[in-house]
């Protein structure tokens, strides 16, 4: 009955999206306070229905419900707990019901914490992300629905995928999702805008947070994705440049951009039809991301099921959706005023060049991976776009932008001097060469390009730590007031600087884990021993054991320095009964920020079995610096105060040519 | 009943909280402009603490005043000329209208095309609980049993052999395997494990499961079934004296209207040796139920198009007949199943499922292959439908 009443919220929750996709826009049209009053109630009643809906989905996988046919397909009893509760998005169905529960959650947030937006915004934000919700709903009901059923009732279930028997499944999809969800309420405010046909500094305003959020939370579930496919899959890489891995990042990347300009927006009203399409534009590569992932496309972990009427159900919602916001925007952006003027050189240009290189960044991205899929649809000829081909142009994109970064911060709004900010900025350009230079003599032993990477992460962390260094004023007013003056800065610089930082953390990781890190592939018999990263590590064995749903295969090592054992690895293979299917488990050890991985290959005759060892030196330093931007991402997320662009004190001296923004 | 009545109440809930916005009165709509003046009062709020804090100068401050203040007065004034309409006093009934009759149908509609009303939650415990003679059920329980203790040496013999019915090989093996290492090996056991292992490997009879009958036979020297296996494995590898000698051994110490007598005279006659009189013969290779061999398979692709139906069918036909004499073929029925509604013939193909279900009750397999192809499971819920 429980399962049935889940069913039934669902279908409901569709009754009130449509409710709330039409009136509420009539509502804002004629100015009817109670039909705008009922997009916030009625987005908390499908908020509550969804949630009830998917909670009772739950209590089926927690009580092994196996009459539900999406839980036989899924699960297994015996599987421990915290899997049967991430099992419930570890499938399609239940991750279109995660992603939906989360579009929800966000409307909800919008119609309680928009109590200070206009009337007719708020209504046709509301309405926006009710049309997105009942398409969802419609495209679950229709084509995913979880809550068929089986009968007679099966006595045990299908089991998970056992590379999803992690608890990186708990963690990584909610995660990513808040990000991909996150930036519909932009979506939403940027359609909604174009209606209206009004848009100001005081939208940028409203949008920040969301952007924000959606931003951290896609860059702590992306980190997380990137982890756990390092340590699961067994292949000792960390990004794959896989077209599912780009599904995520393309958004990431317009995010990105868009968190930036609409920071000109807010401050100077200018950049404003840029940065309504930007919002369109990021929303619309997350949903092209799930339909990537979703329609069976692509084969991977990720694409559970394919199933071709899926496939042409989200083309559909894809082409409603993207294309209408598109139409919209042709239609009414030349009607929106345009704002305000800056010189090139100005916090605001810099921002423009942020924008530039990341959009055309994503459209490199965009096309590596759309063409094999185009190329094999129009001739059948397969090929694959891999690391090379971003490495050239993805590569060589970045680094500009990561020189520049720093320079940002430190420009002055409307006018802004080059040279000053240079003079500034060169002790720490010399800092960051230098500690570049000390790292690469330590490591010893990668080609000259590796001095520059790692100036380059150095340069980024360094860069924000002058920013701090230049508002404090330390040089001139000394510590003690220098640090009462940090005290006095608004939460958003903080979080500006330590975004940056984390940006330069994690370049630093990429370019050491690359230059110096080594791989080797041996067979080893027991007793064998081989070295990696000053280390050498003594194959000890294989033992049997036995979890609660698989059987395993566990080789031991010893890994020692200098003759003395200092730490154990184990590496299994793994056999999960239910579904007989193999996993590899690999061995980790950390030694401060580096890791020695280790993974098993297949074993030979004669008692040896192939073993990969990796040296990954500085590699955590990739995760952690996504780590610390995403703390940066909530630090600026805490900050509620407004601050505004204040003209340079140079302003009579100079004159630089002003140019309109847009 | 108890269903339709939370169903009931969760509409209504539904269509009172949305119609809630339309029964408050006089609501008077605040000016549209309100919160971008509120923002902008905020900015200037701030202009002035960083002013006041040293963190911008005051020519800076007096620039960014001036921008702001524009803005303000930009949004103050397009405010005061909205807010010289008067709002209008509105009728909203044919809207509460909409918004009370919109979730009843929609839900009531699509729920009733898309959900089973009539069947209870069934959670696992609860059905363990209290299992009846759901064969599925009963080896769950016990599989759960020996999850939590897998020494119970008793357990795993129980289990073997309904493992090794039900053609989960691999289990059964393991079952077998368990039991022996627990209990001690019996010949029954170890001939259970030697046709496990048989079967595994599609009638093959392998070196391992020749050893294994063989040791079954020296724990109990009369048994006809280990013997039969081991001769079996003899002529499989070829050895058609050592074979021979076998099956004419069983014939010599079995009563001759054993039923097994007939199958042993083939062997007997087929390697080589002389028989007392039984002609009719029948097939005696283990082929694997229903699957076309090499030579079929290359003359299907020599066929016309009403030829290779025509193979298709008697293909279909034979894996019938197969499954009527061997029912302990989960695979095969859910291929027959399968192949009849590929064929068009729905009723067969109910037929054919009726017939697995009863042969393995609560499968999920053809359960979701019946939901799949559209046909109706009979005998649903054992336990009886509670609402």
């Amino acid at each position: 009955m429980i399962v049935e009443i889940g069913h039934y919220a669902l279908v409901l929750a569709l009754a009130a999206a449509l409710i709330l996709a039409i009136l509420p826009v009539i509502g804002a049209r004629r100015g009817d306070a109670a039909m705008m009053a009922l997009a916030t109630t009625g987005t908390l009643a499908t908020f509550w229905l969804v949630a009830l809906s998917f909670a009772a989905l739950t209590w089926a996988y927690v009580v092994s419900d196996f009459s539900v046919r999406n839980v036989w397909e899924n699960s297994h009893s015996l599987m421990p707990l915290i899997y049967k509760y991430s099992g419930v998005w570890g499938n399609h169905e239940g991750s279109m019901m995660l992603w939906l529960l989360i579009l929800v959650f966000f409307s909800a947030l919008v119609a309680v914490f928009g109590r200070n937006l206009p009337d007719s915004l708020k209504a046709n934000v509301l309405a926006v992300q009710a049309w997105i919700t009942a398409a969802f709903l419609l495209f679950i009901l229709l084509t995913s629905n979880p809550f068929l059923r089986l009968d007679p009732a099966p006595a045990e279930g299908q089991d998970l995928n056992p590379v999803l028997q992690d608890f990186g499944l708990a963690v990584h999809p909610p995660l990513l999702y808040l990000g991909y969800v996150g930036f519909s309420v932009c979506f939403s405010f940027a359609v909604a805008a174009l209606i209206e046909g009004r848009i100001d500094a005081a939208w940028a305003r409203w949008v920040r947070p969301w952007t924000l959020g959606a931003w951290t939370f896609l860059t702590a579930g992306i980190a997380m994705g990137s982890y756990w496919a390092y340590y699961e899959l067994g292949w000792g890489g960390w990004w794959f440049w896989d077209p599912v891995e780009n599904a995520s990042f393309m958004p990431w990347l317009a995010g990105t951009a868009l968190l930036h300009s609409a920071l000109v927006m807010e401050k100077r009203e200018a950049l404003k039809i840029w940065t309504v399409l930007l919002a369109i534009m990021t929303f619309s590569l997350s949903l092209l991301g799930t339909f990537l992932v979703r329609s069976g496309v692509l084969t991977s972990v990720h694409a559970f099921a394919t199933d071709p009427t899926r496939g042409i159900f989200i083309l559909c919602i894809l082409a409603i959706f993207i294309g209408g916001a598109f139409i919209l925007f042709a239609w009414r952006a030349p009607m929106l005023k345009a704002g305000g003027l800056f010189a090139p050189i100005s916090r605001e240009g810099a921002l423009v060049l942020n924008n530039l290189i990341l959009t055309v960044a994503t459209a490199t991205v965009l096309i590596g991976t759309l063409y094999p899929l185009i190329l094999e649809t129009l001739t059948g000829e397969k090929i694959s776009v891999g690391a090379p081909f971003f490495n050239m142009t993805f590569g060589l994109l970045m680094l500009p932008l990561l020189v520049a970064v720093p320079f940002g911060p430190l420009l002055a709004w409307k006018r802004g001097d080059l040279l000053g900010a240079l003079q500034r900025l060169y002790l720490f350009a010399a800092l960051a060469l230098v500690a570049g230079l000390v790292f690469y003599y330590v490591q010893n032993g990668g080609p000259v390009m590796a001095i520059f990477g790692l100036a380059l992460g150095f340069w980024g962390m360094f860069g924000a730590v002058a920013d701090l260094w230049y508002r404090g004023n330390f040089s001139k007013v000394g510590l003690v007031v220098g640090f009462r003056r940090l005290a006095g800065l608004p939460r958003s610089v903080f979080g500006t600087a330590i975004a940056h930082f984390g940006l330069g953390v994690t370049v630093l990781g990429i370019f050491s884990a690359t230059l110096f890190g080594t791989e080797t592939v041996v067979e080893m018999k027991p007793r064998a021993t081989v070295d990696a990263g000053g280390y050498s590590l003594t194959f000890d064995g294989m033992r049997e054991a036995v979890g609660p749903n698989f059987t395993e295969e566990r080789g031991h090592f010893t890994v020692s320095r200098g003759g003395v054992a200092i730490a154990d690895v184990w590496s299994s293979k793994r056999l999960y009964t239910a579904r007989r299917m193999p996993t590899t488990e690999a061995g980790i050890q950390t030694f401060g920020l580096s890791q020695l991985y280790v993974s098993l290959g297949d074993p030979m005759e004669g008692g040896g079995i192939v073993v990969r060892i990796w040296w990954k030196p500085f590699i955590l330093c990739i995760w952690g610096g996504a780590l610390i931007m995403m703390a940066g991402g909530f630090v600026s997320l805490s900050d509620r105060r407004l601050r505004v662009g204040a003209p340079s004190r140079k302003a009579k001296t100079v004159k630089a040519t002003l140019e309109a923004a847009e | 009943m108890f269903l339709w009545i939370i169903l009931a109440l969760l509409t209504a809930a539904v269509a009172a909280v949305l119609i809630m916005p339309f029964s408050r009165r006089g609501m008077a709509a605040p000016s549209s402009h309100a919160g971008e003046v509120e923002v902008y009062r905020d900015q200037l709020k701030e202009l002035e603490r960083d002013r006041a804090q040293g963190l911008i100068d005051a020519q800076q401050a007096e620039y960014a005043r001036a921008e702001i203040g524009r803005r303000l007065l930009a949004a103050a004034s397009e405010d005061g000329a909205a807010s010289s309409e008067a709002p209008k006093q509105r009728s909203h009934a044919l809207v509460a209208a909409i918004v009370t009759v919109i979730p009843p149908i929609v839900g009531l509609c699509l729920y009733l095309t898309l959900g089973n009303p009539n069947l209870p939650d069934q959670p696992l415990e609860a059905r363990l609980a209290n299992p009846g003679n759901n064969i599925a059920l009963l080896v769950a329980k016990a599989e759960r049993h020996l999850a939590q203790n897998p020494n119970d040496g008793a357990g795993w013999d129980l289990l073997a052999p309904i493992y090794f019915r039900t053609m989960r090989l691999g289990d059964a093996e393991m079952a077998y395997r368990n039991a022996i290492r627990l209990l001690g090996a019996s010949s029954e056991r170890l001939a259970g494990l030697g046709e496990t292992l048989i079967a595994t490997n599609d009638g093959i009879v392998t070196e391992d499961a020749r050893s294994v009958f063989e040791e079954a036979v020296k724990l109990d020297p009369k048994n006809p079934r280990s013997r039969f296996y081991v001769g079996l494995g003899f002529e499989q590898a070829g050895r058609t004296v050592e074979a021979r000698a076998a099956f004419e051994a069983i014939a010599k110490e079995s009563p001759p209207e054993a039923p097994w007598m007939q199958l042993v005279n083939q062997h007997i006659a087929k390697n080589g040796g002389t028989v007392a009189p039984n002609p009719d013969t029948d097939t005696g290779g283990v082929p694997a139920l229903g699957n076309p061999t090499q030579e079929d398979m290359a003359a299907a692709g020599a066929m016309t198009q009403s030829d290779r139906q025509a193979m298709i069918r008697g293909m279909v036909d034979s894996l019938a007949a197969r499954l009527k004499e061997d029912p302990n073929n989960l695979e095969g029925w859910v291929r027959l199943v399968r192949s009849y509604s590929v064929l068009g013939e729905k009723e067969k193909a109910e037929e054919a499922l009726k017939s697995g279900l009863k042969q393995f009750p609560s499968s999920g397999e053809l359960v979701a292959l019946a939901n799949e192809i559209g046909l109706a499971v009979e005998g649903s819920t054992p336990n009886g439908v509670t609402q």
